[in-house]
Order: structure tokens, then sequence, then C-alpha cells
């Protein structure tokens, strides 16, 4: 495969995007697509939805690159929060979820995936941080992120009022970040291939 | 409701969509929430790494690849000038009662141009612009129907600016091209200049 860009960072890769430089496009899927695609599938649970929120979200990169501010914030958590927001939508519309218990949202999924090492290094990373929140906050967070469950059917299904619900995500995202927050282990790309 | 509130649940996308909206209003004005949106919004989309990933289907990468091509096809004429631009899958196959030409450029400014052409079953065609700077003082924006056989037909005069949409004038043709130029002030009769846009039907 054609790694010509690699040396380039992710904001780059969108400014080249912008610019209708295909390769920079390619270049940011080799870089985000296999995390995208896990995350579109622990949502929606099905293949080929997350296929097409994997694409709608790449597409949408395509098409508002020249929109992105690099002093706003990292290429990669726009790229992510993209797909998620797309994953999150098709849930919804689906109402695939409606039926699941809480505790089928939140449990880990896929048994057998040959795993990308760098990946795994940064799941592991991440679940021990989640693993270090009070029950109720990781709760939470799992809830509205992997469940794609809004905060007003979080407290209607937890028997919780709105304003602990909302305490519980603001604290947990908080600690998460203080957690994951060490500098020199930021989270990094890796290639899908 | 207190929209400081809605920080989290915004990076978490756990907001209905008619919080979300009134957030993202809020948050064009409250640089306290921007801020802090970044930062819970980078610790929402690390926990994107948190799943175990296989890998997608090879055919993903390819799938949006093409699609990504196919949207900016007619980049090409505006960029570098050419007359002639190649035609967009979508309207190739439309056979159904609606043709869709859509085109998406950017000027080098960065500026994102957006033309939209809507031609029904009856040849009747509507097409929108956003994104297009001001035509400049004693010029006007003119679009063409250019049949596939013969020469460019005027169909009307606009002055760009965000958001233009005009109904372009007489029938179009099973295959013409709409295309737009810069013209003098008034317009003419005959296109004079290279296209900004042409998109085939």
């Amino acid at each position: 495969m054609n790694r010509q860009l690699a040396h380039l960072s992710d904001e780059a890769l969108v400014a080249l995007a912008a610019r209708s430089e295909q390769s920079a496009l390619a270049e940011l899927y080799d870089r985000y697509g296999r995390t995208a695609y896990g995350l579109a599938l622990r949502i929606l649970r099905d293949q080929a939805l997350a296929e097409d929120a994997v694409q709608e979200a790449f597409l949408t990169i395509w098409r508002t690159a020249a929109r992105f501010v690099p002093e706003r914030g990292k290429a990669s958590t726009w790229i992510l929060t993209l797909v998620h927001r797309r994953a999150v939508d098709a849930v919804r519309r689906e109402q695939r979820r409606r039926a699941d218990s809480l505790e089928r949202a939140a449990e880990p999924t896929v048994e057998g995936v040959e795993e990308d090492a760098w990946l795994r290094l940064q799941r592991e990373r991440v679940q021990a941080a989640l693993r270090n929140l009070p029950d109720a906050q990781r709760e939470a967070l799992e809830l509205a992120y992997y469940g794609g469950f809004s905060q007003s059917e979080l407290a209607e299904r937890l028997g919780q009022p709105l304003g602990t619900i909302k305490s519980r995500m603001f604290t947990g995202l908080s600690r998460l970040r203080e957690q994951l927050g060490e500098p020199g282990t930021e989270i990094s790309w890796t290639s899908t291939t | 409701m207190d929209l400081h509130d809605l920080t989290a649940a915004y990076a978490l996308d756990a907001l209905d969509p008619d919080e979300a909206e009134a957030y993202e209003r809020h948050l064009g004005q409250c640089e306290d929430c921007r801020e802090q949106l970044a930062g819970l919004g980078e610790s929402a989309a690390a926990l994107a790494y948190g799943v175990v990933a296989p890998s997608p289907p090879p055919e993903l990468r390819a799938s949006i690849l093409d699609a990504a091509a196919a949207e900016r096809t007619n980049v090409v004429p505006l960029l570098r000038h050419r007359w002639v631009a190649r035609g967009l899958g979508v309207a190739a196959a439309a056979v159904a009662c609606v043709v869709v030409g859509l085109v998406v450029a950017s000027s080098r400014s960065g500026q994102r141009q957006v033309f939209t052409v809507v031609v029904d079953r009856n040849g009747s065609a509507t097409m929108s612009v956003t994104g297009l700077a001001a035509a400049p003082q004693g010029k006007t924006y003119e679009a063409w129907v250019i049949p596939k056989k013969g020469g460019a037909r005027p169909a009307g005069l606009f002055h760009g600016g965000p958001s233009t949409s005009m109904h372009l004038d007489g029938r179009v043709p099973p295959n013409a091209t709409i295309a737009v130029t810069v013209e003098r002030a008034g317009g003419v009769g005959k296109p004079t200049t290279t296209p900004i846009f042409s998109t085939p039907t």
C-alpha cells in the first residue's frame, strides 16, 4: 500500500483533504479506519450499519475538511467524534438497541478478533482508566458512549434524576481525562493494515 | 435548562436533537463552554479506543475513496480551467424523474462552493449555489444550457453571494450540460470565459 504521506501529521492530512487530495483521505482512513469501525460496530452491533456509519463519517471529513480548525482540537478527536455521531444517529434511527437491555449495551463484544498490538495497548489503557472510575460514573459513560443512550433515556432507565446523570457524566469524563492525560502517553494513530 | 451543564452530555452525543441544537447555539457565545468541550471532547473520543476493534472489510476503504472521488469530479474544471467536465455517477444513472448534478469545489482561498442542479422530467431546472463570492464590479454570473449538439444557450444571470437559488430559463434537453461563467454586467449571448462550474445532467 502506498504510504507516501505517512510522515505527515493528522492535521496536515486534513488540510490536504480540504484541497481535494485523495491520498490524504486514504491515509487518514489507514490511521483511523479500524478504530472507527470497531467503535461503530460496538454501538450498532451490525456490520453493514457499521460500515455505512464509517463511510458517512469519512465522507463528512472529505466534505468539511476545510472547516476543521486545528486550534480548537486534535484532528483525531474530530474524526472519532464524527464517527461516533454517525453511529449514534444510526442506532437511534434504527431503534436497534431499544429492545436491548442496559447490560447488553455495556458489555464488551467481539470474541476471537485478531487485535492489532498497538490498539490492544490503547484499549487496555482506556479500559483500565474506566475501571478506576466509581461504578455509577463508569456506567453512565459506557451507556451513553457505547450504548447511544441519551441523558434523558438514561435518567428514565436508571431511575435517577436527570441532574444526577449529568453530574455522573461530567465527573466521569473529567476523571477519565485526568487518568489518560499524563504527558507522553498520548493516544496516537496506527495503521489499519 | 442550564446550557452550561450540557457539555459532558454533548461530548458523549447524549443529548436529544433539540437540546444539542440549543447547546451548539450557546457554544457560539460561551468561551468557557468551548474550552471545557475541547477537553471533555478529547476524553470522550479516547473512549473509542476502549473497544476491541476487528479489521473492517477491505472493500470499505475502496468504497469510501471511490465515493469521495465521485463527489469531487468537477473540481478539475474549476482548478485547471478545463471546459469539459466528467459525468457524475448520480447524474448518468438517473433515468428517473429527477436528475441531480451536485458539485462541491473549493476555491483557492479555501471557500467551499456547492452547486446543485435539479432537472425534473420535463426539463425544467433549478440551480442553487452556495459559497460563491459576489460577482466583481461590472460583472455578473451567467448560467448556460449546452445541448449535446449545438451552442450554449443563456439560462439566466445571478450575482453570487452566500446563497443563490434560481430557475434556469428554458427547457434542459436530455444529456445537456449546465455551466456558469463570469460575464460583463447585463449578460452576453455566448459564453466568453472559461466556466467556473459545469456539470452534465
